[in-house]
């Protein structure tokens, strides 16, 4: 019961930390939600997601089930930026004028990086399994 | 096992806060960077062709620097066909640094007359194509478009040959008077000649006759062209022919009948 405390207290630490990182972000973006119908609510629901698959693993750490929750979120964060971005490339028309920002860079990047990251938890259920029987034969 | 997969994991969260935090840089320092549009003006060169003007200046005080900033513009006609293109690029625009740009396009009107020849006798509206394209921090590539119309006024609109006034001037001929009138509703003055000629019903060259013509953009012009016609040839009905020649475009024949 004690360990589970820490583990909800540390999830819930490292929640609180993620959503300050993500209101000091999104004071620097803000302008961009007047310009970009629904970009607010892309970005909540991401945030929203997140912190939920990241809260679930915390408490689930300790367990196999924390690498599933890893590997859930890291597959998340690709889903969802391939359906949101629409291929990296965004296209807002506003009054007259169409605005286009390709982002197809930094999305490829950010795709790199979290396979990078699919790749981590892989590993780390594989370590985990190996420790768990080496552990069990000793 | 567990060392090299926690520096994984340090190396991807490094790479994480780098990514997250130059996107965001960028695009924040996107609210620093200034556009001002001067007055375009149109101007025609040396070389008798129409120069569209327009002053850029970009000042950039953000924190990267931008890159090909580029400025594009087509001009249609009514039949979405193409008319005249111009771009001007930027290589860099460094941090810190304004730049002042002057996007011009050229074109000619002899050019345009070869399309259509309503250009120079009707009111009309062009259809203009502008965008502008950047690369923020030299790697998010930025574009705005937009189309818009803008109005052509006529040079010789509603031209028009009045019926031809005689006079006796000699034995073998008569001094005809033509009356001659257009409003001039083009950007530019229309300075140059315009010459007739005369033919009777058959077909006979009876006479001809030119005047300088010296109209400021959206001004009326009226006036009278004179011109000798042989008296035994001249019939009580015909056409004119008109030429036009002046600084910008060279036009012609224009037939008129009359009688």
């Amino acid at each position: 019961m004690r360990n589970f405390f820490f583990k909800a207290l540390k999830a819930t630490a490292k929640a609180i930390i993620f959503y300050v990182v993500y209101l000091f972000l999104w004071n620097i973006l803000a302008p961009i939600s007047q310009l970009v119908p629904g970009f607010q609510q892309m970005v909540e629901t991401f945030v929203v997601v997140y912190i939920t698959l990241m809260i679930i693993g915390d408490l689930a750490s300790g367990t196999i089930f924390q690498y599933f929750f890893n590997v859930a979120k890291v597959l998340f964060v690709m889903g969802y930026l391939i359906i949101s971005s629409g291929g990296g490339i965004f296209g807002i028309t506003f009054e007259n004028i169409n605005l286009m920002v390709d982002l197809r860079f930094f999305f490829a990047i950010a795709m790199l990086l979290s396979l990078l990251g699919l790749g981590k938890s892989v590993l780390q259920a594989v370590n985990y399994m190996n420790e768990k029987a080496e552990y069990g034969r000793s | 096992m567990r060392v090299p997969i926690r520096m994984i994991g340090i190396a991807t969260t490094f790479f994480w806060i780098f990514l997250i935090a130059f996107l965001v840089t960028a695009v924040y320092s996107t609210k620093d960077v200034a556009f001002n549009f001067g007055e375009p003006q149109m101007n025609t060169n040396a070389s008798g062709e129409i120069v569209f003007s327009l002053p850029i200046s970009v000042a950039n005080r953000g924190f990267y620097d931008i890159g090909a900033f580029a400025i594009m513009t087509e001009v249609f006609d009514n039949h979405d066909a193409s008319i005249v293109r111009g771009s001007t690029l930027v290589p860099v625009i460094k941090k810190n640094d304004e730049v002042t740009v002057v996007h011009n396009m050229t074109f000619d009107m002899n050019d345009l007359l070869q399309r259509s020849e309503n250009f120079l006798f009707n009111d009309s509206e062009l259809k203009i194509y502008a965008a502008v394209g950047m690369r923020i921090a030299e790697v998010i590539p930025v574009e705005a478009s937009s189309n818009f119309s803008m109005p052509w006024g006529a040079p010789l609109y509603n031209f028009t040959l009045g019926d031809p006034a005689y006079a006796p001037y000699n034995l073998t001929h008569w001094r005809a008077t033509v009356p001659l009138s257009f409003e001039n509703h083009a950007f530019f003055d229309l300075i140059g000649n315009v010459q007739i000629q005369m033919y009777n019903d058959a077909g006979t060259l009876v006479g001809e006759g030119q005047t300088s013509v010296e109209a400021y953009a959206n001004s009326s012009y009226s006036g009278f062209i004179e011109l000798y016609v042989s008296i035994v040839e001249v019939t009580s009905s015909g056409w004119f022919e008109v030429y036009f020649s002046t600084s910008i475009f060279n036009y012609g024949p224009l037939v008129i009948s009359y009688g």
